[in-house]
């Protein structure tokens, strides 16, 4: 029981963050509150640290602690304090602003507890925790559209939670367990395994904007704040995805799941971009992006089970997703909403026109940037699990990627029609600090995969 | 004493040169030239001891090595040898000249002299890595490098230009990315040393012909071959002077050089089976690029056609080698494609300063505006007059014995493909309507004022006019480097 505690070590840290940070928010002390949440999730991430390169688990198998749990804090608990960063821009000087860091860091305790999902009850948990959190988040504004996005959001969550509970309990009555290692055993029922698979699918879809499960995306990252929409791309989706690795790793490979989930990085990834190609506001084009992103963690998802380079290509892409989605967004923040407003920016702010030239060139995937790294492990972990032709559809969705974020960057070195506003200090902060992860990560990879590749199977 | 790392050396001083104007608070544009131009020297020095030092027999020279991401065997390889020391020597020297060039340009010089120093290193790098994913890296930044220049220096429509190379290369190069992946994943130990997939190539059967057929794709984008050349010309029109030299004198090479490097030596057999049709890809692009230049009356594109041509007798060049069945025959094959190579980036390279030149003066390129320049600007014209006749392959200048050894090659080997030689005949017609049309003829009114080479004009072109007689006249000097792995090329 003690070591159990002591493994739950960072996630424990964080939720008594979020509870600290509210009980400073009951007392009218919302800087407090964001240091003590900043604080907090720094602490956590220090205490993640022992845990690398651990594979255990905790309270009878049903919190892993391995390679996707521990990297999962590593970088979700940086990241969040980038997007509470963000957010202090955002909220400064509304009613409960502490309200909005205490559940910054609940949602991200749900993320962490569904990339160690190690039990169907967890993904359910997770789920609903990063929710109910994120609804609250985005409708934090109070204006027609923020309620809006915040109740077409809940809509869309409650029905695909329904049927991922109401699909897991088929797996349970099939496998009389809700441990995920003993799921293996449900293929000898094959409706059940269907049924079981297919919620699983829905409910961390919806999570992990997965087409055709995305509705809910552009319209929750548009009408909420900005620093929301920068969170929930990152955050949530990385939990769900990493819980969706944890749940077929305990799938035999042959039962047929790769070709459904080759199925959906197809329609996401291409989905996503051609989307994308359309919009003129740079919200829903970075939202857009951001579904297309999710399809090539699905390459990696695809391989998990018969090629070694599965999870670590999984964690390294989380990595470089991190920094150059926050990154993008935390210009975004700086310029504003349309594509017109990027007119120009590489010319009257240029340290932020290179940095943003570089975030989006690292999304398409050129070398030697972090996108390319984490791009380059998926393709070979797909080919490695033989699906060559997927790894060739991810190739053709890069270009057709290059002509989405082109549309950012040309009209950034055209010349200038008005002049831009001075930039707030802690979205330059974000972005600089997005900038440098996002050049290390692609050039000292070693470092990052040392760890998640000493423990690949 | 450990050997000092000349390669690394050279490969990375101009990033620090980048990375100094980077950091100074606010240099002037004649200082920024000026670190641009010393770069480019010392770098240039840096090559020129690496000619020194020398290739091996067998394999690489002059290697180094470091450890970069051993989980998955890469690693930064770095090295050369007879193909590509030449491409080394090549690129440093037009680098130079370029930044000579350009040190009067005063809109955004920073950028500018940045953007350059980051290719330089690109160019480099791409002829001396041998570890696939830095090969990978380097080819890509150079592209990116290649989209800014054009996008932001280039004439009225760049930004089209910029986007349609941009696209079309990128799409061109993950098909590389592709192959890599096949060959990393098929060789016996993870890694992505080039040189053990030389010495033993990994794929073979079906794997390796479709891992051909990507690389084909990538490099033939690159090259560019007919049908994928259509980016070449919009590119070239669009660009600044100093891109053109670049984009036509070493980036093409990027893919004439991949196509030896890559395709020839590392899927050896499936290049032997499809070796006839390779062969007519090289002899289409050649004779396309030819006729396509006859019809141009734009100098700059007519320049840019040629080199279509001129890359289309590599193709042939190295077809022929991976058909040839006499280790002699296939290596005087090789040493006339890679002399080729040379030679291109050379007459080309200045064959687009001078039509640069002219378009500064005139602010116009079309060939009818022109006429009797030669009287006008005696220096200029007389510069381009050896330059084109170097261009369509006059003995004694440097095309011709590259040229020389493809044909006899191609004669010895597959005689039907001789065909090529047709287009040496309508290059020269060209050339020589271009010559008349701009320079000969009376001299217009309009024109009279135009002043002749300045100084910085003449340290450009003139080093490069010395090197094409230089090559024309003793070629040994090149070709013995260039022969000496040639001649020892396995290629089982």
């Amino acid at each position: 029981m003690t070591r159990d505690l002591a493994l739950l070590l960072p996630e424990i840290a964080v939720l008594l963050t979020a509870v600290a940070a509210l009980c400073a928010e009951m007392l009218r002390r919302s800087r407090i509150a964001l240091t003590l949440a900043i604080a907090g999730l720094l602490v956590a991430t220090g205490l993640s640290m022992p845990l690398v390169g651990m594979d255990t688990t905790v309270f009878g198998g049903s919190f892993r602690i391995d390679a996707l749990s521990v990297w999962a804090k590593l970088i979700l608990l940086p990241a969040t304090v980038l997007s509470l960063l963000l957010a202090r821009d955002d909220v400064r000087g509304t009613a409960r602003e502490g309200t909005v860091y205490s559940l910054l860091c609940l949602a991200t305790v749900g993320a962490l507890v569904l990339a160690g999902a190690g039990d169907a009850m967890f993904l359910v948990l997770g789920t609903l925790l990063t929710g109910l959190a994120t609804f609250a988040l985005v409708a934090y504004p109070g204006t027609n559209p923020a309620t809006e996005a915040a109740m077409k959001f809940f809509v869309f969550a409650s029905v695909t939670t329904a049927v991922m509970i109401f699909g897991l309990t088929y797996w349970f009555g099939a496998a009389g367990s809700t441990l995920l290692t003993d799921m293996a055993d449900v293929d000898a029922i094959p409706m059940a395994a269907v049924v079981g698979l297919v919620a699983v699918v829905v409910g961390l879809g919806y999570k992990a904007s997965l087409v055709p499960f995305h509705f809910w995306t552009p319209d929750a990252y548009e009408g909420g704040p900005l620093s929301i929409a920068a969170y929930l791309s990152v955050v949530p989706k990385v939990g769900a995805l990493f819980a969706l690795a944890q749940v077929v790793r305990g799938l035999p490979v042959d039962s047929g799941w790769p070709a459904v989930i080759a199925g959906l990085a197809v329609l996401t990834m291409s989905y996503g971009y051609l989307a994308a190609l359309v919009q003129d506001n740079v919200i829903r084009l970075l939202a857009y992006s951001s579904i297309a992103q999710s399809g090539y963690f699905l390459l990696g998802i695809v391989a998990v089970g018969s090629s070694r380079l599965a999870l670590p290509s999984i964690i390294l892409f989380a990595a470089a997703y991190t920094a150059m989605n926050l990154g993008a967004f935390a210009v975004a923040a700086t310029t504003g909403r349309v594509l017109d407003a990027f007119r120009g920016l590489g010319r009257t702010r240029p340290l932020t026109g290179i940095a943003m030239v570089v975030f989006l060139l690292s999304l398409v995937g050129i070398p030697p940037l972090a996108g390319f790294v984490g791009k380059f492990l998926l393709f070979a972990a797909a080919i490695d699990a033989r699906f060559t032709w997927l790894a060739v559809v991810a190739i053709a969705n890069s270009v057709l990627s290059l002509a989405v974020y082109l549309r950012i960057v040309v009209p950034m070195y055209r010349p200038a029609e008005v002049s831009v506003a001075a930039p707030s200090a802690w979205p330059g902060v974000v972005a600089l600090t997005a900038f440098a992860a996002t050049l290390t990560i692609g050039l000292a990879a070693q470092f990052l995969l040392a760890g998640p590749m000493a423990l690949a199977p | 004493m450990p050997m000092l790392p000349l390669v690394t050396i050279t490969l990375f001083l101009p990033l620090a040169g980048a990375v100094l104007i980077l950091a100074m608070p606010r240099p002037t544009a004649r200082r920024m030239h000026g670190i641009g131009i010393a770069t480019a020297a010392l770098t240039l020095a840096g090559a020129v001891a690496m000619w020194v030092r020398g290739v091996s027999d067998a394999g690489f020279a002059q290697l180094e090595e470091l450890e970069w991401i051993p989980v998955i065997g890469a690693a930064y390889r770095v090295g050369v040898d007879g193909i590509s020391l030449p491409l080394v020597l090549l690129s440093a020297v037009l680098f130079l000249l370029a930044f000579i060039f350009t040190s009067s340009l005063r809109e955004r010089p920073r950028s500018y002299v940045v953007l350059a120093l980051l290719l330089e290193t690109a160019a480099i790098g791409t002829f001396t890595a041998l570890d696939a994913i830095l090969f990978y890296v380097f080819f890509e930044v150079s592209l990116v490098s290649m989209y800014f220049m054009i996008a932001g220096w280039g004439h009225e429509d760049r930004q089209g230009a910029a986007l349609m190379f941009f696209l079309y290369t990128l799409l061109g190069s993950l098909p590389l990315l592709l192959a890599i992946l096949g060959l990393y994943l098929g060789s016996p130990e993870p890694s992505f040393d080039m040189r053990a997939w030389i010495a033993d190539p990994p794929l073979d059967g079906a794997a390796a012909m479709w891992a051909l057929v990507a690389m084909l794709i990538t490099f033939a984008v690159k090259i560019p071959a007919v049908p994928l050349h259509t980016w070449l010309p919009a590119a070239h029109v669009q660009a600044p002077t100093v891109g053109s030299v670049i984009l036509a004198g070493i980036m093409l090479k990027f893919g004439t050089y991949g196509l030896v490097r890559f395709a020839l030596q590392m899927t050896p057999d499936a290049f032997r089976d499809a070796g006839l049709v390779i062969l007519a890809l090289g002899v289409v692009s050649a004779l396309y690029g030819a006729f396509a230049a006859l019809a141009q009356t734009d100098l700059k594109r007519l320049v840019a056609y040629t080199s279509i041509n001129h890359m289309g007798y590599v193709i042939v060049g190295v077809a022929v080698a991976a058909l040839a069945v006499d280790p002699a025959v296939r290596a005087v094959a090789l040493d006339g494609a890679v002399l080729q190579m040379v030679s291109h980036g050379l007459v080309t390279g200045a064959l687009f300063f001078l039509v640069g030149m002219i378009q500064d003066r005139a602010h116009s390129r079309e060939m009818g505006e022109f006429g009797g320049l030669l009287n006008t600007v005696p220096l200029l014209g007389w510069s381009f007059v050896l330059t084109a006749f170097a261009s369509l392959g006059l003995p004694g200048l440097a095309h011709f014995p590259a040229e020389f050894q493809i044909f006899l090659a191609t004669l010895w080997t597959v005689p039907a493909a001789a065909v090529v030689v047709l287009g040496i005949a309508v290059i020269a017609g060209t050339y020589v309507k271009a010559i008349r049309e701009t320079f000969l003829g009376e001299a217009r009114d309009r024109w009279q004022s135009m002043p002749d080479m300045s100084l910085r004009e003449v340290l450009t072109a003139a080093p490069l006019l010395v090197l094409t007689v230089a090559i024309g006249v003793a070629p040994s000097w090149l070709l013995d480097i260039i022969h000496r792995t040639t001649s020892a090329l396995a290629l089982q």
